[in-house]
């Protein structure tokens, strides 16, 4: 009895933070969304605001704006950062340079991240001013518009840059440390280099691939610096939708913020559970 | 044995403990004391006011997150302070939510604060009057207030919206202005007719920051002011239906505006540090401020071009006051009364107007000033790309009250977006 315990309670100190303070936070965000906020004299449960909300038609199109945004760039990562990882894998000469640059994005923050798209890509970014030094375009509004445009292209850049490296990290742990007999076997049959890629190693890593895109997607889609900053004014990605409601001087607005909190946090245990089921798979594949 | 040891250890530990928390119960129980003798402070006279001021400490609550503000308490007025009244000033630097915080907190046990003065408006101001944290009405007793300050004026009367009625005494202004290139604006747009038209005649040059943005929600206020007057909205209520059919114009106004704007008005920068970059960058000729000095600030750092200037609209941009307030529970209520008074005389404003000290536009009434005195601000050199005061004050019209502004926001949401 004392043995089964005992680990529970050690943990308890650390999980009565952990817990503490997410269940917690989680617990009172769930019920000012359903309108109980008595500090406001909210008192009756309704189910009003998620019907307000769902059906809202600037909540919808932030919420399909977030999707496209996680979506899109994610994929993208996922495709250029396997290819990354495979070609730092496949290059012959000494790795120890290249495997230390390639993991140099990950550890910039994503503030500074869309800081370096904003001074490179903006109409009088330093592409902008180059082209305009050469003298294809002559003023800056010639400079086509990627940055606060309706398609997000700005902020899908910047969690490409921010994406990439870290798939292409985990893919290159994986791809190096798998064993290689596979590959040679299926070359000694007669295999191309690029079936061996398709056939062999995409099977192999697919699950780490996927779990990656899994944790890619869910912070780009409930992140808020990079579209509150390189965003378009409308539409708004969700979350920050959601700041925007928060800081409005007027509490009674205080259960639609947490409504849509409680739609982000509904996709990203979504999300985690996806995660979950995946590394499920992992576990079956390596056994 | 080693185990016992360790008991006994803990044992001891939680005793020290526990006494620890006694005794500073005991502590805060001696520091109770009641606040009784300084009820019959305001019917005394001034004299014996300073009096008791005289060699006492005040400590000065505020917000302490601008260099320059705290080296004006810190190097002007607390040396002032001393050499005047031998008051001793503490400057504690906290933001106004936390003192309020504080203050509840205290009134709820019933016991004598620490704060002397606090530095306070708007929202907070309400809030704290609604909870009968402040001390007063104060304002009549002081020499300076009675004799500078203009009380029949809207922005003394009312802390956005809320009636002041004693319990604050002004301590400085901010005021809304336009900045712009005058490299690259002709003509400069006297309302908003002419901002019209020189937006239409130069697409793409002009925008401003989308609310909840502190300066493009004052932009959007001031263009409402400047097409339907802003008179009728200190008695309006504050109901979404009264204020969106009251603004209307503006909004069609704005949305006449809108594909003239930068990027077609498709977007907005979201914040007004974006905006100052774009105008830096030469994108836009025109940002915006409400700070009326900052802009002659960053021409001094070579942010902006030297060619930047400001102006205001010829029928008024939207200003708001900073007020300093004594709380309910000060522990030296006539040393306050004396800061305040001294800080209100014209000597503390010149040298807070001062750009190189700070740069914060007096409260003093204009007409109420000698000529001498009036000079004394004339002489200031305010810095390029600065309008004097008189500008500002001739052309300056009151904030809206505070619950208007997320009203008004999410009508331009609706209407503009």
């Amino acid at each position: 009895m004392k043995k089964t315990i005992k680990p529970y309670i050690m943990l308890l100190p650390a999980m009565t933070i952990l817990l503490g303070i997410f269940v917690a936070g989680l617990s009172m965000a769930f019920l000012q969304s359903l309108g109980y906020f008595p500090t406001i004299g909210l008192q009756e449960f309704t189910l009003n605001y998620y019907k307000e909300v769902l059906t809202d038609h600037g909540f919808l199109t932030s919420l399909r704006f977030s999707l496209w945004i996680a979506f899109v760039s994610s994929s993208v990562s996922v495709v250029l950062g396997v290819l990354l990882a495979y070609s730092i894998v496949k290059s012959k000469h000494k790795k120890g340079l290249e495997e230390i640059v390639y993991k140099l994005p990950v550890i910039v923050p994503h503030v500074v991240a869309t800081l370096l798209v904003y001074n490179i890509l903006g109409q009088s970014g330093i592409i902008a001013r180059m082209a305009y030094a050469l003298g294809f375009i002559s003023q800056q509004s010639e400079f086509p518009a990627l940055l606060f445009d309706k398609n997000g292209f700005g902020i899908i850049l910047a969690y490409v840059w921010k994406g990439t490296p870290f798939i292409a990290m985990v893919v290159y742990t994986v791809l190096s440390n798998m064993n290689n007999r596979l590959s040679e076997v299926a070359l000694n049959l007669g295999a191309t280099n690029k079936q061996v890629f398709w056939h062999v190693l995409i099977p192999l890593t697919m699950p780490s691939i996927f779990s990656s895109f899994i944790i890619i997607f869910a912070f780009s889609f409930g992140a808020y610096e990079v579209p509150f900053l390189i965003g378009p004014t409308a539409p708004r990605a969700l979350p920050v939708q959601a700041y925007a409601e928060y800081m409005n001087a007027d509490l009674r607005h205080r259960p639609y913020t947490m409504t849509i909190n409680m739609v982000l946090t509904f996709i990203s245990f979504l999300c985690i559970w996806i995660y979950h089921k995946t590394f499920k798979l992992l576990n079956k594949y390596n056994g | 044995m080693i185990k016992e040891k360790k008991t006994i250890m803990r044992k001891i530990i939680l005793f020290l403990l526990i006494a620890g928390l006694i005794l500073n119960l005991v502590g805060c129980t001696q520091e109770a004391v009641v606040a009784g003798e300084n009820e019959d402070l305001l019917e005394t006279n001034w004299e014996s006011i300073l009096e008791e001021a005289e060699g006492t400490e005040v400590n000065f609550y505020g917000w302490g997150g601008s260099q320059m503000t705290n080296d004006w308490l810190d190097n002007f007025l607390a040396l002032r302070l001393k050499e005047e009244y031998n008051i001793t000033l503490n400057r504690v630097p906290m933001d106004i939510d936390q003192v309020l915080n504080k203050l509840l907190g205290e009134n709820q046990m019933n016991v004598t604060g620490t704060a002397d003065v606090i530095w306070i408006n708007g929202e907070n101001f309400s809030t704290a009057r609604t909870n009968d944290l402040l001390y007063g009405p104060f304002t009549h007793k002081l020499p300076n207030f009675n004799q500078y300050i203009d009380v029949e004026s809207v922005e003394v009367k009312y802390d956005f919206g809320f009636p002041v009625e004693g319990y604050e005494a002004p301590y400085g202004k901010a005021q809304f202005v336009l900045v712009y290139d005058e490299a690259r604006v002709e003509q400069v747009p006297k309302g908003h007719e002419e901002l019209m038209e020189l937006v239409k005649n130069n697409a793409g040059k002009f925008t401003y920051p989308a609310p909840p943005d502190f300066t493009g929600s004052a932009f959007i206020r001031n263009i409402i002011y400047d097409i339907v007057g802003y008179e009728q909205f200190i008695t309006m209520k504050a109901d979404k239906e009264v204020i969106a059919k009251a603004i209307q114009p503006a909004m069609d106004y704005l949305n006449e505006l809108k594909p003239y704007l930068w990027r077609n008005g498709e977007t907005y920068p979201s914040t007004i540090a974006q905006l100052h970059n774009m105008y830096a960058d030469h994108e836009v000729f025109m940002t915006m401020n409400y700070n009326s000095n900052e802009a002659a600030a960053r021409i001094q750092t070579g942010e902006f071009p030297r060619t930047t200037n400001t102006f205001v609209f010829e029928n008024g941009t939207i200003g708001n006051t900073h007020f300093l307030a004594i709380p309910d529970n000060a522990p030296n209520k006539a040393g306050a009364l004396a800061v305040i008074d001294f800080i209100l005389s014209v000597e503390a404003q010149a040298s807070k107007y001062n750009p190189d000290n700070w740069g914060d536009l007096p409260v003093l009434d204009n007409a109420r000033l000698s000529d001498s005195e009036r000079a004394i601000f004339d002489e200031i050199q305010i810095g390029k790309g600065a309008l004097p005061q008189h500008i500002l004050l001739d052309h300056r019209v009151p904030e809206m009250p505070a619950n208007f502004v997320p009203i008004i926001e999410e009508i331009w949401m609706e209407n503009i977006l």
